[in-house]
């Protein structure tokens, strides 16, 4: 409560300061497509650099005391305006930048100030993906992937090779909270998370929070991913797509009315098991096939300047069909997200912005199938209704407040099973949980002079498990929004920077997190068929904190950034499964689960320079996750399955001419750890393993380069149709990773022989692609 | 099923990988694992029941090749191993098979799961030869075995029996086949009791019983129920699994099945046991075998049996 009070002082203390002072707000959009701008920075180039970014709905308000100042706006890789304005009234003004890379003095100083941030911002461990920069880099077979992109950033580490899951400072990958839109995605993977879910063309913007995360955002440990769709063109039709090895996209955009509405529709579809057909049918297992498809849209609709609609989709499904004509057997797995936003963006006045959010997600996995009379299905999923209202509430130039709150009402429904045989028929009785989770936040990024400056914010999170529900441990019956239990968790969040100097700064912070969703895997990754959960009264919530500090400076003239944070974490009721577990289907997981806690600790290096022919980064993790359960090995600490101790990553850009360009990456990570074989004991003649201490060996360690070219025939050419060409390789000196090590025993207990071999499987050896991509416009 | 579900969901994964992965040899670093005794004993209640005995063996370090010279050694000869049926306690003797007649030595590989023509390893266990022990549904066993210093101790119950009550023989499904028949059972699974079940079948010579690769169920999706389901034929170790056969029994022959009632830990021990053998791969977890043996590895279960010999017909 003491929080708050402070949190209300601080207000209360920044109002007078807004006196005799005038207010310049708008929104800051691309001039050729009017998609808005997130992040764009509006400053008053007279006073120090003093100034505001847009938010992430390009809207910006900044307060001036009265007189004539210089603003500019800018945004990387877009030509800067300046315009002279006089702060003698309010005023209302939208500004349109032109995307522009010629090297002239407004849009270097537009990369200054961008670059600047490294040492300005009072975030830490925040980072913003641009979709372009991405599209740049090497991809495996073609497919540009924003998340295996982040992790190629200190402090994230991937699941394995290939895989898009990710893991954010020693985290679970159910500790990640992932918006698309500000839709939850509860599975970002397709094809056992070998690819995203989010296609690229879709996507305007993306920005990881790792570090200390902000007040707004809840009910995860670790980080946030929070990804924007694009709004679509209110100026022109357009199309764009690209035709890959393994999956083509196309992408539609343009205005239904030009300047007030909007449309995108983004599509890709994979067609590798297609293509695979010829062969399938002809083996036993005709009829099976694989793929999967992703679908975007959006819609926008601009009322007047202060109000805006806009209604975002998506719904992507991944389909197996496994089919065995010849005994008459098959079975169909497809699973997926669906998700809907609908946001109204008000205008109150030109200090307070709003947006009311409604937003519904789901998430489903179906296994269904059968021979003959024999029908069996599965089924397990989350759905979400969630409601939400922001407000930014600009006071100044050195206030920017953000309060709002969030209802979520969600439907979590674990593995039911049911199957007939003829007229009988047999299901597990499970039932699916329900919950309220609602999130009531107030911060301050305030700004106390040139040096100081601190984003002190509050969370306060109730979760209740609600009824229909009849309790586990006194049969207690509850109806419907009855509360079973209760769980509140109250969760400050302080970073700081002090300005050292004009080029570097320390930055620091604690960050205090609840969640009360969990994802639990009884395999070395992720996979569609684990099963999310909600705190019960069986199952407590996941608890966190996490403490970092570091130190920032930029070097020549802010080509380069550099930083160093180290961060410590604390991780309490971490859930697992004993290492006896077995799956079964007649038992709910939340009985078979075992706690226990978790720490990690850890220090980033990274260096990365954005302007010049030659862009990248280089980023160098040294780090120790670890966790320790009472059910598993009695209590012993030892190192999680993601735990990575050295982590180097080389991202390198270089442009050659108009024509060409060179995207490489080089990755080096320690071997993956994994529980070695001890021996082994028979038991009716067969031979069984029996294994050491958890996670106590590791696998050679990982490392690989890969390479892309980027080919635009025509860059300056003045037709609709531009076309280019990006020709990639994937661990290009062939580098065999071990994936996993896999035994093959051959045992004669009557002759009295056996034997063992093992060996490392490599996934992906050299792997070259090649993609068109194409604009029409 | 969900099992085949995961592995057949690797199936796009294959289709982009399978050309392009490759293998290395693997030597794992040598560690320094304690040799930790193993017990496999069964104490069986009903017609056609073995009698009680008890194997204990070592286990062995990790080693790409263990030869005949290993294997002898495996087994402990100089335990003394003792079963109390909570009136008396009963030690067992230590009979090594290729101490007895032929005749004999070969039905006691048969009814260990051996060929005897092949079977060239001198196996030696402790057998209540002289049926001593008060064998009965609802009867608890405790069992202790001293090697030297060592004593290891376990418990085990005999539940009730739920018998098969009747069977029938079916077409495969799929395309008409003449060869092959699927076998339906149907119990009356007792209601309100968890009911454990683990089965074995003979395979093409109709004398040695094999468990199948996942042979224990419970009774959780027809608890109380009179359920009929397809009992899939076992088959030799170590055969290859052809998926147009799996489970089917060949029109013409005749095929023996053991049926057996388990505790919740003896259904343990098999549960992790069959599921540790299928596991493996960067997709699933390892398996720890539980163990009800307070000391070492391995199992001491109860089982109340009943024994069935069945022909299935020719068309």
């Amino acid at each position: 409560m003491r929080f708050f009070t402070f949190l209300l002082f601080l207000l209360t203390a920044s109002i007078g300061q807004a006196q005799n002072s005038y207010t310049l707000s708008g929104y800051i959009k691309d001039g050729k497509t009017g998609e808005t701008l997130i992040g764009a920075n509006v400053y008053n180039v007279m006073n120090n650099g003093e100034g505001t970014t847009t938010n992430n709905y390009g809207f910006y308000s900044i307060t001036l005391k009265e007189g004539t100042y210089k603003i500019v706006y800018n945004y990387l890789g877009y030509q800067d305006q300046a315009f002279e304005i006089k702060f003698d009234k309010d005023i209302n003004l939208n500004v349109d930048l032109t995307e522009g890379i010629e090297l002239t003095e407004v849009v270097v100083s537009a990369e200054k100030e961008e670059r600047a941030k490294n040492v300005e911002g009072t975030q830490m461990g925040t980072v913003s993906l641009p979709v372009e920069n991405v599209k740049k880099l090497p991809a495996l077979f073609g497919e540009v992937d924003i998340l295996k992109t982040l992790q190629l950033l200190p402090g994230v580490r991937g699941g394995g090779e290939g895989t898009s899951g990710f893991y954010v400072r020693g985290g679970g990958p159910d500790q990640n909270l992932i918006l698309l839109d500000e839709a939850v995605v509860y599975n970002s993977g397709h094809l056992l998370g070998f690819f995203s879910v989010f296609n690229s063309d879709a996507i305007k913007n993306t920005t990881l929070i790792k570090g200390g995360m902000p007040a707004n955002f809840g009910g995860r440990l670790s980080s946030v991913l929070d990804i924007q769709m694009k709004d679509g063109n209110m100026k022109e039709y357009s199309a764009e797509g690209g035709i890959g090895l393994i999956s083509s996209r196309l992408t539609l955009q343009g205005p239904i009315v030009k300047n007030k509405t909007s449309f995108i529709v983004s599509g890709r579809r994979t067609y590798i098991g297609d293509l695979l057909q010829g062969a399938i049918s002809k083996s036993s297992f005709s009829g099976s096939n694989y793929y999967f498809y992703d679908l975007n849209a959006k819609i926008n609709h601009k009322f007047s300047d202060k109000d805006r609609l806009f209604f975002s989709a998506y719904f992507g499904r991944d389909v197996l069909k496994f089919a065995q004509p010849k005994r008459d057997f098959e079975f169909n797995l497809p699973y997926g997200n669906k998700t809907a936003t609908l946001r109204w963006n008000h205008v109150f006045n030109n200090k307070l912005f709003f947006n009311l959010s409604a937003i519904y997600n789901d998430y489903e996995f179906q296994f269904g199938g059968g021979q003959e009379d024999f029908k069996f299905k599965l089924f397990s999923g989350v759905k979400d209704w969630n409601l939400k209202l922001d407000f930014d509430y600009y006071l100044g130039t050195k206030h920017n407040i953000k309060y709002g709150a969030n209802y979520t009402y969600h439907t979590l429904t674990p593995n039911t099973a049911s199957a007939t045989n003829g007229d009988v028929e047999f299901n597990t009785t499970f039932k699916p949980k329900y919950a309220n989770e609602i999130g009531i936040y107030l911060l301050d990024d305030i700004k106390f002079n040139d040096k100081f400056g601190v984003n002190v914010g509050g969370r306060l999170a109730i979760f209740s498990q609600v009824g229909p529900y009849t309790s586990k441990l006194d049969g207690t019956v509850y109806g419907t929004f009855s509360p079973a239990i209760t769980y509140t968790g109250i969760e400050p969040r302080v970073s700081f920077r002090y300005k050292s100097s004009e080029t570097s700064s320390i930055k620091g912070g604690v960050t205090v997190t609840n969640q009360f969703l969990h994802l639990v895997s009884n395999s070395g990754s992720t996979l569609p068929t684990d099963v999310w959960v909600p705190s019960t009264e069986i199952v407590k919530p996941q608890k966190g904190v996490q403490y970092a500090v570091g130190f920032f400076k930029n070097f020549s003239n802010d080509d380069y950034e550099t930083s160093v944070e180290i961060y410590y974490r604390d991780l309490k009721n971490q859930i697992d499964y004993a290492d006896d577990y077995v799956d079964d289907f007649s038992k709910e997981v939340e009985d078979a689960f075992v706690y226990g806690k978790g720490r990690a600790y850890g220090a980033e290096f990274f260096v990365k320079k954005s302007t010049g022919k030659l862009n990248g980064w280089v980023g160098y993790t040294l780090s120790r996750t670890e966790r320790a359960f009472d059910r598993i090995e009695n209590g012993r600490w030892y190192p999680a399955v993601y735990d990575r101790t050295h982590d180097v990553s080389v991202v390198a850009n270089y442009k050659l001419s108009k024509r060409w360009e060179i995207g490489a990456i080089f990755v080096y990570g320690t071997g993956k750890l994994f529980t070695p074989i001890n021996g082994f004991f028979f038991t009716e003649q067969k031979l069984n393993l029996f294994y050491g201490p958890r996670n106590s060996q590791r696998l050679d360690a990982y490392h690989r380069a890969d390479i892309s070219i980027n080919y635009t025939p025509n860059p300056d050419s003045k037709k609709k149709w531009k076309g280019s060409w990006n020709f990639s390789v994937y661990n290009i000196y062939n580098r065999k990773n071990p994936f996993f090590i896999n035994y093959d025993v051959e045992t004669d207990f009557e002759k009295g022989t056996n034997t063992i071999e093992g060996s490392k499987i490599t996934l992906f050896p050299l792997i070259p692609s090649i993609t068109y991509n194409f604009k029409f416009n | 099923m969900y099992k085949i579900a995961q592995q057949f969901s690797l199936l796009a994964l294959v289709l982009i990988s399978v050309l392009t992965s490759c293998e290395t040899p693997y030597v794992p670093p040598t560690t320094d694992a304690d040799q930790q005794y193993v017990v496999e004993g069964f104490i069986e209640e009903g017609e056609g029941s073995l009698p009680t005995y008890v194997m204990v063996t070592k286990s062995i370090p990790y080693l790409s090749t263990i030869g005949p010279d290993v294997f002898a050694n495996l087994f402990v000869k100089d335990a003394a191993v003792v079963v109390n049926d909570g009136d008396k306690s009963v030690q067992l003797t230590k009979l090594c098979l290729n101490d007895l007649p032929d005749e004999l030595r070969k039905a006691a590989l048969q009814n260990l799961g051996l060929n005897p023509d092949s079977t060239v390893l001198d196996i030696c266990l402790y057998v209540d030869l002289l049926n001593q022990i008060n064998k009965k549904q609802g009867g608890k066993y405790d069992l202790t075995v001293t090697i030297g210093q060592q004593i290891l101790t376990a418990s085990t119950t005999i539940p009730k029996h739920v018998p098969i009550t009747s069977h029938r023989w079916d077409e495969p499904p799929g395309e008409p086949n003449d060869t092959f028949a699927r076998l339906w059972i149907t119990i009356n699974d007792n209601a309100g009791l968890k009911d454990y079940y683990r089965y074995m079948t003979t395979d093409k010579d109709n004398r040695t019983l094999f468990a199948p690769p996942q042979s224990v169920n419970d009774d959780s999706f027809f608890d109380g129920k009179n359920f009929e389901f397809p009992l899939n034929k076992a088959t030799q170790r170590d055969t290859v699994t052809n998926f147009d056969t799996f489970g089917l029994y060949m029109r013409g022959d005749s095929v023996s099945i053991k049926w057996m009632n388990l505790d919740a830990e003896h259904f343990g021990f098999w549960q992790t046991r069959d599921a540790s053998a299928t596991r493996g791969g960067p997709f699933s977890s390892y398996i720890r075998i539980k163990s009800n043996i307070k000391g070492g590895l391995g199992i001491w279960g109860g089982y109340s049996v009943s024994n069935y010999k069945l022909y299935c017909p020719t068309k």
